[in-house]
């Protein structure tokens, strides 16, 4: 394996020790250095080191305005989380996976535990965490019992494929564990930098876990089920991420579970990738899932991105006073996480929704599935719209100028949400054949459109370059023809007098509070104030049951660990045994 | 049961009147036009100059020795007639200072026996889509911004019409409303359906 | 002041006047300001917002200026100013005659309330003996426009509902009514119809009229009935606007089970003689509101035809110069109204008027809260509430 990589970002961490600027410099440079060597490895995993990498410089050139406001810890806990994470990308066996993981999970428990002081959500997270290292550790014990050796890259049975899965869903957020770990960030407990860092490249090491899991998937009867399992559960997370986003009066919160809506619909792609039998769109799906959890992660890191900026996490205290630069960033992630062109945004989502018509194009009982499927994505991609355009709605302002102290934030989200349509116009890189065609006869040069098939006949097509270029034309066309259109300044009509209200985002997302009353129940906080926070309500199960967990494994502990020598002595010989008859059986 | 209230409209039959092609059924005496000699100390100044001044005059018939009235319904007067909304005429009603019963008659031109939208008069809610702002009532404090920002929400074309004795000149209560110069004026304290209705119908250029 | 003591809390509040607060049997100065017409929330939630709505909006009559606080779409507080139309009435030293001139154009649509309860009052303060005639011609006159004003109410009651048919029956028969009233009176809203101790309206004409007036009461059960099976208007009223506390009066307090009619608990007009008895409802929502009206309208059909009877034309002249104090109380269709007046030599002195639209504007906004938009217009047509007789200032 090579360790150069991980090396300099463990040596960020300890720059950062001494110095802010150069701990995050060291860490857009090592980026930027894994990118030109990504291509070394195989494919896989060099698409997903593209996709973190880009987050990384991102973030890195972001936290150097950012990070000031925050002590030394924040930069030093940073780069030992990306260090976690370059280590889970390059690993090739399952002991250096679980370190990674561990380590990307531990400082991830640090930087929500020291930024709020709030103990019970870190706690929280760390239980579920545990939960996921205590899995894959299961699987590689499984997979060393059958292939005698802990490399990752063997042939791979269903419940080894179910364990491992089980620990990437609670790093993705999946139903019902969306709460344990995304409610605790989406209550600010980290900040913007180190938000964007988790939502967009946690999520994707759980993503690219079972990409590869999936890769070596042995044929087995069984697997049928477990992709009904992963789509049933996509879908669900789905759907219910969406309405909590665009319900959702806490800007994090919002975000958190946009993040979460979208890692449902992955888990949906994988489902359906396991139930298909066509060759052709199980292909297509695996394309598909790349260039999803590429406009996912980088739309979600620009969303953090400009959250922190904004500087508050409720859209009632939300101060307009960010320039036409930011602005315009926002936008355009805003439109990309929304699904629309001619951001890569709208190609991942107009993808996954070929994939599913393909698929019911196909009928039978799956095709069924696939209707029912593709409809609930629909559906959950227009409320995903409808909680990205009350983003875009409550943030832009009339142009201030820029604050100056927030150039290089404004500038950073612009250009991210700028590369949104730059990979647009070039993702026709990624997509390689057979999904990638012309027509020469409409002037379309060859390997300019991207075609979805499901036999030799071309089911869909698209072509990014034209799309963008006839927008853009348009445009200009009738800017140019038209001029800037002559207005007449009318003054409001408020019944006669003055207007002074403002709308309320409360009010802008009311009317699904209220149609889907019977789901949401109403809480009641502190403040005696009404609250429709039905995670709330999850959350509280959630935190009763690892208080419980708490309290049997204290119980335990002190029945069986009583500090008696003796017992520690009569453990460690049984143990011992244990595993000379276990080592002598194998 | 659902469409009881169909069957029982049907049911009525017509009941509109065949005003104003021809004559009131049932005029009121108070107000309608005045005649007889004018000796006499109107309380609000109607009767000066051997002249009965109508913008001023409240109906109250204290001046029964010298005057009579005649039922005759015709108490408007045009300014300016508005061809333009000859096939439809959409009302909005601000009310300044009314004691109600203005309001209540203006309401009235929509009741069965009057029915004024044969002649495409309609109510609106909002000026933005009004042709006429109607203005009834004394001027008082509060309503004076809001008329002005009511007239400046109309879009062109537009027309003022003042209706009541109390919009005209204020009906010896408190000052008329001086906003901008209307185009129609209705007398009477209040104006009966009749006169309103005929009154709009000049006003938009239509035949009765 | 033989129906009224000074600085006496006997009985249930009726209203405010300039000066006094005025009870069922008693008045008693008031030095504060009248309180601001609001209900604030107690919790500050950052997210409600002021919803306006008038003073020149489509669904009200006349001009008021709402500021609704919600949070989407229930209303959480309210905030009311009624007096963006405010007049004043130069009644000051003036003669009882000029002065009713400008009594009966403060509430034009209860004109004849408003006229009579003034000269009650005016009555009252020169101790004339009123002949019976002129008391039967005055119940005659008031439960004709009682009848009209209920029906205006029931029919803007329908008027959100969409229910256009039974809408435009009842202004057909409000117009019926009307012409009636021009008829026998000279003037659709009796407008110089009442003077000191007469009644200039025409009764041989009216007890012509009595068979039509039999015809539409008839017409009216009909159309009454129709709305109380139309399952879906009466949903919408139904719970809607629940008031059962204190202070309430006029039909708003019928509905909600309290026994309170001044035709019945003062005796200026001998509706005794006429066996009347008010009708009680026991459900304080707008459903009660409408019920009691449709109730009263044909009781007060039968009570003017009976009243009729004995209602006679009087000719009376009286002497300018008389002094006194004298207060009446009346149940004009919305409720209680009061006045009081204070003749020197002939010309008023004083005069305060309590008008049953302030209270029940109080009381709308106390049943506002807590339901949603939509159910505001039946509310607030529910309580009659008329602006005009709100903001009076009287100089």
């Amino acid at each position: 394996m090579d360790f150069i990589i991980p090396i300099l970002f463990l040596l960020a961490s300890i720059i950062g020790i001494v110095s802010r600027k150069f701990s995050y410099i060291m860490i857009i440079l090592t980026s930027i250095y894994f990118i030109f060597v990504c291509f070394n490895f195989n494919i896989l995993s060099s698409y997903f080191i593209l996709i973190s990498s880009l987050v990384w410089i991102v973030v890195g050139l972001y936290s150097l305005s950012y990070g000031n406001d925050y002590g030394k810890w924040l930069h030093i806990l940073i780069s030992i989380d990306v260090f976690g994470m370059a280590l889970i990308l390059l690993s090739t066996n399952y002991l250096w996976l679980i370190t990674g993981w561990e380590i990307m999970s531990i400082s991830s428990y640090l930087i929500i535990g020291i930024n709020k002081m709030i103990n019970r959500p870190a706690f929280v997270f760390m239980v579920f965490s545990e939960f996921s290292t205590v899995s894959i550790i299961i699987s590689a014990i499984l997979t060393f019992s059958i292939s005698g050796s802990f490399a990752i890259e063997s042939p791979v049975s269903p419940v080894i494929y179910l364990l491992v899965s089980l620990g990437a869903f609670l790093k993705m957020g999946m139903f019902p564990f969306m709460i344990a770990e995304w409610l605790p960030i989406a209550h600010g407990s980290a900040p913007a930098n180190a938000s964007g860092i988790f939502s967009a490249t946690m999520t994707l090491m759980g993503v690219f876990l079972i990409y590869k899991m999936t890769l070596f998937l042995r044929y087995n009867v069984y697997l049928q089920y477990i992709g009904l399992f992963f789509l049933i559960t996509g879908v669900i997370t789905l759907f219910f991420g969406s309405i909590y986003a665009y319900i959702s009066e806490n800007t994090k919160m919002l975000a958190g579970f946009s993040t979460i809506e979208n890692q449902g619909a992955i888990l949906m792609a994988f489902g359906l990738y396991l139930i298909s039998s066509n060759l052709l769109i199980k292909d297509f799906i695996l394309i598909v899932i790349i260039i999803y959890s590429f406009a996912h992660s980088l739309g979600k890191t620009g969303l953090f991105l400009a959250i922190g900026t904004s500087g508050t996490e409720e859209f009632a205290t939300l101060k307009q006073k960010n320039g036409k630069i930011y602005n315009l960033g926002l936008f355009l992630i805003t439109l990309s996480l929304s699904g629309l062109f001619p951001t890569i945004g709208g190609l991942a989502t107009w993808m996954l929704l070929e994939s599913f018509f393909m698929q019911a194009y196909l009928g039978g009982y799956i095709g069924a599935v696939a209707i029912i499927a593709g409809s609930i994505l629909a559906i959950s991609e227009g409320m995903s719209s409808g909680a990205m355009f009350k983003i875009i709605s409550f943030f832009s302002s009339k142009d201030n100028g820029n604050a100056h102290h927030k150039r290089l934030e404004s500038v950073v989200i612009f250009s991210l949400g700028l590369s949104l349509i730059l990979i647009f116009i070039i993702s026709t890189l990624i997509v390689h054949s057979p999904f990638v065609g012309g027509n020469p006869s409409l002037f379309i040069p060859n390997g300019f459109s991207i075609i979805s098939k499901l036999n030799s006949n071309i089911f869909g097509i698209l072509t990014p370059f034209y799309i963008t270029g006839l927008i853009l034309i348009i445009t200009l066309v009738v800017y140019v023809s038209f001029g800037n259109p002559a207005g007449r300044n009318v003054r409001v009509w408020n019944s006669g007098i003055p207007i002074n209200e403002k709308y309320t985002s409360f009010a802008y997302s009311n009317n699904i509070r209220l149609m889907l009353k019977r789901i949401l129940q109403k809480g009641i906080n502190e403040s005696e104030q009404e609250q429709y926070l039905v995670p709330d309500i999850f959350w509280n199960k959630m935190n009763r049951f690892a208080i419980s967990l708490r309290k049997y494994s204290r119980s335990f502990s002190r029945h069986f660990m009583n500090s008696s020598i003796l017992w520690y002595m009569i453990y460690m010989i049984i143990s011992f045994l244990a595993i000379i008859v276990l080592a002598i059986n194998i | 049961m659902s469409n009881q209230w169909f069957i029982k409209g049907v049911k009525k039959e017509i009941l509109t009147e065949r005003f104003p092609q021809f004559p009131p059924e049932k005029p009121p005496l108070r107000p309608s036009l005045l005649k007889g000699s004018t000796n006499f100390k109107c309380p609000v100044g109607a009767l000066n100059e051997n002249k009965w001044n109508p913008e001023k005059c409240i109906f109250c018939d204290k001046c029964s020795m010298e005057m009579h009235f005649t039922g005759d319904q015709k108490l408007f007067k045009i300014n300016r007639k508005m061809n333009v909304f000859k096939r439809s005429l959409y009302i909005y009603i601000i009310d300044s200072g009314t004691c109600g019963a203005c309001n209540a008659e203006l309401l009235n031109i929509f009741s069965p026996q009057y029915d004024a939208n044969r002649y495409g008069i309609f109510l609106t809610n909002t000026p933005r889509n009004a042709d006429v702002l109607v203005l009834m009532g004394v001027e008082s404090e509060g309503m004076k911004s809001v008329l002005e920002e009511t007239y400046e929400s109309m879009p062109e074309p537009k027309c003022i019409v003042k209706m009541g004795t109390c919009a005209i000149s204020g009906a010896g209560i408190d000052s008329k409303i001086s906003f901008l110069e209307s185009d129609a004026l209705i007398f009477g304290c209040p104006p009966s359906p009749y006169t309103i209705l005929e009154a709009l119908i000049e006003l938009k250029g239509d035949k009765p | 002041m033989k129906y009224y003591k000074f600085n006496v809390r006997d009985g249930y509040y009726i209203g405010e006047t300039g000066k006094f607060s005025i009870y069922e049997k008693g008045m008693i100065r008031r030095d504060e300001p009248l309180e601001r017409l609001q209900i604030i929330p107690k919790i500050n939630d950052k997210n409600h917002f002021n919803f306006q709505y008038g003073p020149a909006t489509g669904g009200l009559i006349e001009p008021l200026d709402f500021k609704i606080i919600t949070n989407g779409e229930t209303i959480k507080g309210i905030i009311v100013n009624p007096y963006v139309k405010s007049r004043t009435m130069r009644c000051l030293n003036k003669t009882i005659d000029e002065c009713l001139l400008l009594v009966e154009r403060i509430n034009g649509y209860h004109s004849a309330s408003h006229s009579i309860a003034f000269l009650s009052s005016v009555e009252d303060a020169l101790n004339i003996d009123i002949a019976e005639g002129t008391y039967y011609g005055r119940i005659v006159i008031l439960e004709l426009e009682r009848i009209r004003s209920h029906l205006f109410v029931l029919k803007r009651m329908c008027e959100p509902a969409g229910f256009g048919v039974p809408m435009y029956q009842l202004s057909y028969i409000n117009e019926i009514i009307s012409r009636i009233i021009s008829d026998i009176s000279g003037h659709r809203y009796f407008f110089s119809t009442n003077k000191l101790n007469r009644v200039d309206v025409d009764f041989g004409l009216l007890s012509s009229h009595i068979q039509t007036l039999i015809k539409i009461k008839r017409e009216f059960e009909n159309i009454f009935n129709g709305l109380l099976e139309s399952k879906i208007f009466i949903n919408r009223l139904q719970e809607n606007g629940i008031i059962r506390d204190d202070p309430l009066i006029g039909p708003a307090a019928r509905a909600a089970g309290f026994k309170r009619d001044a035709r019945s608990n003062i005796s200026i007009l001998p509706y005794k003689e006429l066996n009347f008895e008010p009708i009680i409802f026991n459900e304080g929502d707008s459903f009660g509101r409408f019920y009691i009206r449709g109730l009263e309208i044909s009781q007060s059909f039968d009570l003017c035809i009976n009243g009729l009877e004995r209602a006679k034309h009087n000719e009376y002249n009286y002497n300018n110069n008389f002094s006194g104090e004298g207060a009446a109380r009346l149940e004009s269709p919305s409720g209680d109204l009061f006045y009081y007046v204070n003749i020197d030599h002939g010309l008023i002195k004083d005069i305060q008027m309590s008008s049953p639209s302030y209270l029940n504007l109080k009381t709308f906004m106390k049943s506002a809260i807590n339901t949603i938009f939509t159910d505001f217009h039946f509310n607030f047509e529910s309580f009659g509430i008329w602006v005009s007789e709100v903001g009076v200032e009287f100089i």
